[in-house]
């Protein structure tokens, strides 16, 4: 009998899927589940001329643009929240080293949803009279022919790749999420949906059995999934729902290290280029200081 | 009777509430911008709830009509805390943007980096757009809410650098021109010495109330464009008792929200 395609891989491999100059969608919002053990990955094997698409952004958009690997990126949002400004993506485009193309949060969402449907282009009524209808090659006037109304159409964020971060699936792709969470991540699926390979690590592993017995919590079928990785604490210092808070310590250390490109470096190079893997930089963030962010109430879900 | 500013701001705020209206706000940052952005929103709304306005529904992000009394407010505005928040539903972000889309949110609380004669907002850049002296974190969904809501309320900080003749980038839209936009635009403007709404033939900016203890020429000092000044300027009305009370008693008594306490960054504005 043949064998289904088992698609647990390593992070390593996985990443390897993402070529240079690709458009790649970027799950997570703000300070929140975004799969930053992948965006390590990217880092160390120098992915160059990236263009980034996402909704609310924050230290998984700012470490990829302060470490050289995006020409243009895309959002509604680039910040660390509580922490304050993303340094390196301050620096980058007041400096002039990427483009940026800011959108409001409905208009980055329908030009996912555009995507994730297959629609030619995604319709609203948020940029008129705004600074958002700069960058006309992504939005054009258009015309309803109903009711002769003045609408902008908006490109769909086409992508390449997406890549998310989740708490569980199984080997051949089938992805689960808490039924209990915090609801802004639902974009997630549509941000997976409009891209043409899929990249997902989680915290942990499950069996087929386990995913049939449970699958009112899939949220991605295999079908639309290409590479699952396993990836404790795959988000941090971001949130991950009950399971971890953000780590507002380490945020710190971050953003006064990326206060300028030197300091930067010296952060990439203790906790992103000086791990050969993931393993190694939750080690280097310690296991006490792990716990001590760790929830794990979600027995209580 | 005693009152700080930022009770003043929160019971001026809920008095411009509707009943049977819904409103919204982010789940905020820290410090002083939370207390403007989040905190005397939260505040307002609750209060409104018990004073005028019991069909008041307030959306913070994802959560829905929340539980307001002090006892239900999370602890921190982290993520582990925010989902266990006592609400009445959970929503997606891409249905509580819908809302907005179809015409069902009344009041959009926003602030900004700049605000301008005309009530447009900037929270992108100072400088050139192509090339700024500062790049801000970006609009979020403050656009959204200029086009959508029936109205926008702002918290502001009040000076010169604030309160431009013309902001340098347009991430909400005001009242210069509408056309084509289904949402109200900018109402009201709350800050730390005034009241401001806006000249429903002009669309500009004009002073409603000073608070008690600050004069128009303080305003007009602080402020970077001609405002609109009426030949008599009200005092804006103090607190009552009963205000006082329910805040202190019955919705913030820790001051998680008047002085951002929830986001363990506590502040005052006095102090901003």
């Amino acid at each position: 009998m043949p064998e289904k395609k088992v698609k647990r891989m390593a992070l390593a491999e996985a990443a390897s899927m993402i070529r240079d100059g690709d458009r790649v969608a970027v799950a997570g919002s703000l300070i929140r589940r975004h799969p930053m053990a992948l965006i390590h990955e990217m880092i160390r094997q120098r992915k160059r001329g990236l263009t980034l698409f996402g909704w609310n952004n924050g230290i998984d958009f700012d470490m990829l643009i302060g470490a050289g690997c995006v020409k243009e990126a895309h959002s509604a949002y680039v910040g660390l929240s509580n922490v304050g400004l993303a340094k390196n993506f301050r620096r980058a485009v007041e400096q002039r080293e990427i483009r940026y193309v800011d959108h409001s949060e409905t208009c980055a969402i329908d030009r996912f949803r555009a995507a994730a449907t297959g629609a030619p282009y995604a319709l609203s009524k948020t940029p008129l009279h705004t600074g958002l209808q700069e960058n006309p090659e992504y939005q054009k006037e258009v015309t309803d022919p109903f009711t002769g109304e003045t609408w902008i159409a908006l490109e769909p964020f086409h992508a390449d790749v997406a890549i998310m971060h989740a708490h569980r699936a199984d080997p051949y792709g089938n992805v689960q999420l808490d039924p209990i969470r915090m609801m802004d991540n639902e974009t997630d699926m549509l941000i997976c949906k409009a891209a043409n390979k899929v990249i997902v690590t989680v915290e942990e592993f499950v069996d087929e059995e386990e995913i049939i017995r449970t699958n009112q919590q899939t949220v991605l079928t295999k079908l639309f999934v290409d590479a699952v990785v396993l990836a404790p604490y795959g988000a941090h210092p971001n949130s991950c729902d009950l399971r971890y808070v953000f780590d507002i310590a380490h945020a710190r250390e971050y953003q006064a290290k990326s206060a300028t490109a030197v300091g930067f470096r010296v952060y990439l190079d203790e906790y992103v280029y000086g791990c050969k893997e993931w393993d190694e930089y939750l080690a280097k963030i310690g296991r006490k200081h792990l716990e001590s962010i760790t929830r794990m109430d979600i027995a209580g879900a | 009777m005693q009152y700080t500013l930022e009770e003043l701001l929160a019971v001026e705020v809920s008095r411009h509430i509707n009943d049977d209206e819904m409103g919204f706000v982010g789940v905020g940052t820290g410090g002083a911008a939370f207390i403007r952005a989040v905190g005397i929103p939260a505040v307002a709304s609750r209060l409104a709830q018990l004073r005028h306005a019991p069909n008041y529904t307030i959306m913070f992000g994802p959560i829905l009509d929340p539980v307001l009394d002090a006892d239900c407010i999370p602890e921190t505005n982290f993520e582990p805390d925010l989902i266990r928040w006592p609400c009445r539903s959970q929503i997606t972000v891409e249905e509580a943007l819908c809302i907005f889309k179809r015409g069902k949110m009344g009041i959009g609380f926003v602030s900004g980096a700049q605000v301008d004669q005309w009530g447009n907002f900037n929270i992108v850049c100072i400088g050139d757009y192509a090339h700024p002296k500062v790049r801000l974190p970006g609009p979020l969904a403050q656009p959204d809410h200029a086009a959508h809501a029936k109205r926008v309320f702002a918290v502001q900080k009040h000076d010169r650098r604030t309160f431009v003749e013309q902001v340098d980038y347009v991430s909400a839209a005001g009242n210069k021109d509408r056309s084509g936009l289904p949402g109200g635009g900018p109402a009201w403007i709350f800050t730390e010495l005034a009241v401001m709404d806006f000249d429903p033939r002009t669309g500009r900016m004009r002073l409603s109330s000073v608070h008690p203890g600050k004069t128009v020429e303080q305003v007009i000092e602080r402020t970077g464009f001609a405002l609109e000044i009426p030949a008599e300027v009200p005092l804006t009305e103090p607190p009552s008792a009963e205000d006082l009370d329910l805040i202190r008693t019955r919705i913030d008594p820790s001051r998680k929200w008047l002085n951002a306490q929830i986001t363990q960054e506590p502040a005052t504005l006095e102090a901003d």
